[in-house]
Order: C-alpha cells, then structure tokens, then sequence
C-alpha cells in the first residue's frame, strides 16, 4: 500500500514537471537547433513539435523568424509532413509545407495532397491553401483544388473569396472562382460549368462567364454568359452574336 | 570501605595519561594524513589545471559574450578546453555547460556536453552547442528543448 502510494506521488510529480504550462510554448527537435542572431531566425531540425496554447504543429524542419527575442515569434516556416490543428483559429490541416504569420493570422499550406479543414468547410488542394483568420480572404490555387461546405461544391484552378462569420460559422460572403478549361460549382441542385464564376453573398447573384453550363432537373443549358439567383432560384443564358443558347432536355427515365 | 579508596592514586594518574597520550597520537596522525591527501589534491589538479579560473570573451560589433570557468587547459596555441562551471554571458543571453573547447584565434567555441542556453522569457536545453561566426550563430545538438514564455 505504501509502496503504490509512493510511487503515484513519484508518478504525478513526473507528470507535473513534464506539462506545459499555461502561456508557454514547448518546441522539441531531434536534431538541434541553429540561431541566427543579426538575421533573427532559427532553424529547428528533424522531427520538430511544437505545443502552444493556440495551436499544435508537427513538421520535419521549421525555420522561426522572431521580432526582439526567440520567444517574440512573427513567423513560422513549416516542411515536410506538416501537421498543425488550431483549437484557437477552429482549423487543422495537413500539407508538404506551411507558412503562418503569426501577427496577422494568415496561414498558407501548400503540396500536393494539401488540405484545410475548419468546422464548415473543407478545402483541398495540389498547390496552395491561404486563409486570413482577421480579414476573412481565402484562396486556393494549382490542380485539384476544391472547396466543399454543407451547400456548395467547387473544383477550379483557381479559388477566392472571402468568409464572414455569421454566429459560430464561417459562410461565404464573396467567392471567384476561375479555371482556364473549366470551373465547377454544385450548388444544391444545380451543377454550374463556366471559364470564370463569380457569387456575391449581398446580391445573392452567381456570375457565369464563358463556356456556360447550367444543369439542373433534367434540364443543360449551354450558353456564354449566365446569371443565376440564388433568392428564387432562378437563372439566365445569354450567348454571343454568333453562337445561340442550347437547352438540352434530358430523359432520365 | 568504598572500594575505589583502595585504587592506587598513581596507578590512576599513569592510566590517565596513557589514554590522553593516545588519543593525542590518533588526533595528530589523522591530521597529517589528512594534510597528506589535501596536498596530494591539490597538488594534482595543480599539475592538470594551466589556468585557473580562466575568463575570455567573444567579440563581435554589436555584441560581446564573456566567458568564464573553474579550469583551463591549452590543448594548443589556440585552443582551450575549459571545464567545470563553464559560463557564456551576453547583454541578450546566458550558457551553462561543463565542458567547452574555446578557439581563441577563430572566435568560437564547442561543447558536447549538456547545456543550458537562458535569454528573456526562453530556455533551450541541448545536448552540446557550437558557437560561431562571432558569436552570431549558435548552434544547439541533439535533442533539444525550446520553453518560450
């Protein structure tokens, strides 16, 4: 009995000196680390963790830039398998590499296979995800990069926007979508093809431009030039002088 | 008649002597040998130390580490391996380590031995550091533990 007792103590004494404390921040490497004094940077080797009390990161190396002192961090230069949640910023992703400045809360992860993931939306992509936690502005960019939230499926080149927060949730409030061969949008029951589509959150008008394709119940409708309302749910096709607009009425019996 | 009225008064007086003699030679010898083993002490790390309490400095332009310890020994015309307490002080920083080699000539030093690097409101804890370039660039090895406050 005094021996368990002795050693619970041992063991919660351990664990006490072991935990990290409120408003600290705990890095361990497994091989070193290297201070750059004049250029106020240090390099953090191989198997890098990082615990603070806003977010977590794991990484191969990390490169810190600091403003004053090692503590007075403004940015962070994450490689090679990077794992970062934020219970702070309600976000995790995992990427090849990752870029957090850490005074106006902008995060970039960028390699293939990237991936963004807050509460609402999920964003993946090959090239780079960008988000600004203060101004709300995303941006996802290079192939296969996607945006899916409860409503809405985007696949484009290139994706940008901005997110309001509307209680807990982030929503989209303005949204660019652009892709050279084709951008794709699945809103509800409509699936949008188009070069280059536009949505404002205030008018509530999605803006198709260029090789338009509007698929809903059945119905394609081919044009050059689109508007849907997002209100009353309905939409038009214009085309060019030279071309007409095409509806194709499909049988899905 | 009490019995120790028949002890001989003399035969007291020897045996005391005899005991105070003794534990004279005990107290004396034991003194000698421990002035013995402190000289041979002191004499060894005299023979191993060139400097005691050595104290250096790494300059550079903007800053200035100064760096003492308990023991010096050249191992060349520029190199110093410093042992015991071993202390790297700056404006910006403090280590503590117990063995370093210091390069006189190139300015840096080297440790692979635990270490303790201390500046405001951080602390890194490595197995061996590489001080270089003036003092600008500090390398940590090993596994190494990073607490920002």
């Amino acid at each position: 009995m005094r021996l368990i007792f002795c050693i619970t103590i041992i063991i919660l004494f351990s664990f006490n000196i072991i935990a990290k404390e409120i408003g600290e921040t705990e890095i361990t490497t497994e091989d070193g680390i290297e201070v750059f004094q004049d250029e106020k940077y240090y390099l953090l080797k191989k198997n890098v963790k990082i615990l603070s009390d806003n977010f977590n990161l794991n990484a191969k190396d990390v490169k810190i830039d600091f403003d004053k002192s090692l503590y007075d961090i403004t940015e962070l230069n994450a490689k090679g398998e990077v794992n970062f949640v934020s219970s702070k910023f309600g976000l995790n992703s995992i990427s090849e590499s990752l870029k957090f400045e850490v005074n106006i809360e902008k995060l970039r992860v960028s390699g293939k296979n990237s991936e963004l993931i807050t509460k609402d939306i999920k964003m993946y992509s090959d090239g780079l995800i960008e988000i600004n936690n203060l101004s709300g502005d995303f941006k996802l960019e290079g192939p296969n990069s996607k945006l899916i939230n409860e409503t809405i499926f985007i696949n484009a080149e290139k994706i940008d926007g901005i997110f309001s927060n509307i209680g807990d949730q982030k929503k989209i409030s303005f949204l660019n979508v652009i892709d050279k061969k084709i951008s794709y949008v699945k809103n509800n029951n409509t699936e949008m093809y188009a070069k280059k589509i536009s949505f404002d959150n205030e008018t509530s008008i999605i803006e198709l431009i260029d090789d338009v394709v509007i698929i809903r119940n059945g119905e394609k409708i081919i044009g050059d030039y689109g508007t849907l309302d997002t209100k009353n749910n309905s939409y038009k096709i214009k085309s060019n002088n030279n071309t007409k607009v095409k509806v194709v009425i499909q049988n899905n019996e | 008649m009490n019995l120790f009225l028949h002890i001989n008064k003399k035969i007291i007086f020897f045996f005391g002597l005899i005991i105070v003699f003794s534990f004279l030679i005990i107290i004396f010898s034991k003194q000698i040998n421990i002035k013995n083993i402190d000289l041979k002490i002191s004499q060894k790390i005299l023979s191993n130390v060139d400097i005691a309490e050595p104290k250096f400095a790494i300059s550079a332009d903007s800053r200035k580490i100064h760096i003492t310890a308990k023991e010096g020994n050249f191992l060349n015309k520029d190199q110093i391996l410093l042992n015991k307490n071993v202390r790297f002080k700056s404006n910006d920083f403090s280590i503590e380590t117990e063995q370093v080699i210091f390069d006189r000539n190139k300015q840096t030093a080297e440790s692979n031995t635990k270490s303790l690097f201390t500046s405001k409101n951080t602390t890194i804890a490595s197995d061996g550091f590489n001080i270089y370039d003036n003092g600008n660039k500090i390398m940590f090895y090993g596994n190494s533990l990073i607490v920002l406050k």
